[in-house]
């Protein structure tokens, strides 16, 4: 018998192994589909988890820019706001904007795209609605009352009820 | 079982999942010589492309309730053949490094039949030293008869760069294939 006989032998072989083998592991059982649900309920949260660091990450955007108009350059006092300006904002909503951005590639549109046309897009729309939030003065609101209150107070120097006024004097 | 040959493999699946799972049976003898092709070209090595594959087969059903039907299977299994084969040569370390004396804009129209040539006939001494970004678009482009559209689905790149990847593959392929002869 020929080299390439036996070589073609070998092959057929092989591959009858590897359905054989495959087909073993499934229909005893060893080998098991996930179910549907699995991947349900792994597209929900995956999309949940997506909608809130967006959200997160506008929410937290606003509150930077919430507590640089009230401390800000315009007093004079950098070093000052740099003292008390609370940086974990910021770092939070980079780190969720960051977070977000991953998870976004994990969708299947995002190959199809230019990724640097989408991470712009996301990044100046969660700026943007950051901007927005402050222009309507939903975060005046927000700093009153509501469960938001103590991260608004925060920033500003005042927690709790300590100094509600020099909030409000803008 | 009534003519399961003309069923398509995304018909064959949602059988799979409902009604038989012998069905899967079907679906290996489809895909395994084309996929064992494919990951040698990727792997370089037949055992070791036969155990990728096999490996595919086995996550590809645990996995089958999450593919979508609307969708082409066959881009699905090749896209998990190549995850796996990818992770086989991490694990091996294997370094392939793209020539750095290989000039892209040479503008050298070449022929597809030249490449589809060189590929059959002598591919595996000439894409050895290829790097695998442009090896793998050029096999499933050439030998795998795949579209700029399936290729970018399986490997999760946007088809502007799969043309530009094949083009830039069929020059490098030519200067390896010559310098070689």
């Amino acid at each position: 018998m020929s080299d390439k006989k036996i070589g073609n032998l070998k092959m057929e072989k092989q591959k009858n192994n590897i359905e054989n083998k495959i087909m073993d592991k499934v229909l005893s059982g060893e080998v098991k589909m996930k179910p549907k649900w699995y991947f349900i309920m792994g597209s929900i949260t995956s999309f949940v988890g997506l909608v809130g660091m967006i959200i997160g990450a506008i929410f937290l955007t606003n509150l930077t820019f919430f507590f640089i108009r009230k401390q800000g350059p315009g007093t004079g006092r950098i070093n000052v706001m740099l003292d008390s300006f609370p940086l974990w904002v910021p770092i939070l909503a980079i780190a969720l904007v960051i977070l977000g951005i991953w998870m976004l590639k994990k969708y299947d549109f995002s190959y199809k795209k230019n990724f640097m046309v989408v991470v712009l897009t996301v990044v100046t729309a969660i700026l943007l609605s950051g901007l927005i939030i402050d222009f309507l003065g939903l975060n005046e609101i927000w700093s009153k009352r509501g469960p938001m209150k103590r991260f608004y107070m925060e920033g500003t120097g005042c927690m709790e009820k300590a100094c509600p006024k020099k909030i409000n004097n803008r | 079982m009534e003519n399961i040959e003309t069923k398509t493999d995304e018909e064959i699946v949602e059988l799979i999942r409902n009604e038989n799972k012998e069905l899967y049976g079907q679906i290996i003898k489809r895909y395994q010589d084309k996929l064992i092709r494919y990951a040698e070209y990727i792997i370089g090595d037949h055992d070791k492309a036969s155990d990728a594959v096999q490996e595919s087969f086995i996550k590809a059903y645990i996995n089958l309730n999450g593919f979508d039907v609307k969708k082409k299977f066959s881009s699905w299994i090749y896209r998990i053949v190549h995850n796996e084969a990818i992770n086989l040569i991490d694990k091996n370390k294997k370094i392939v490094k793209l020539d750095p004396d290989i000039d892209f804009d040479s503008g050298v129209n070449i022929e597809d039949s030249y490449i589809k040539e060189e590929l059959v006939s002598r591919a595996h001494n000439c894409l050895e030293t290829m790097d695998i970004n442009y090896r793998e678009p050029l096999s499933l482009y050439y030998i795998e008869n795949k579209s700029y559209e399936e290729i970018s689905d399986i490997l999760r790149i946007p088809m502007g760069t799969v043309a530009v990847r094949i083009n830039r593959a069929k020059i490098i392929l030519k200067k390896i294939c010559q310098t070689k002869k």
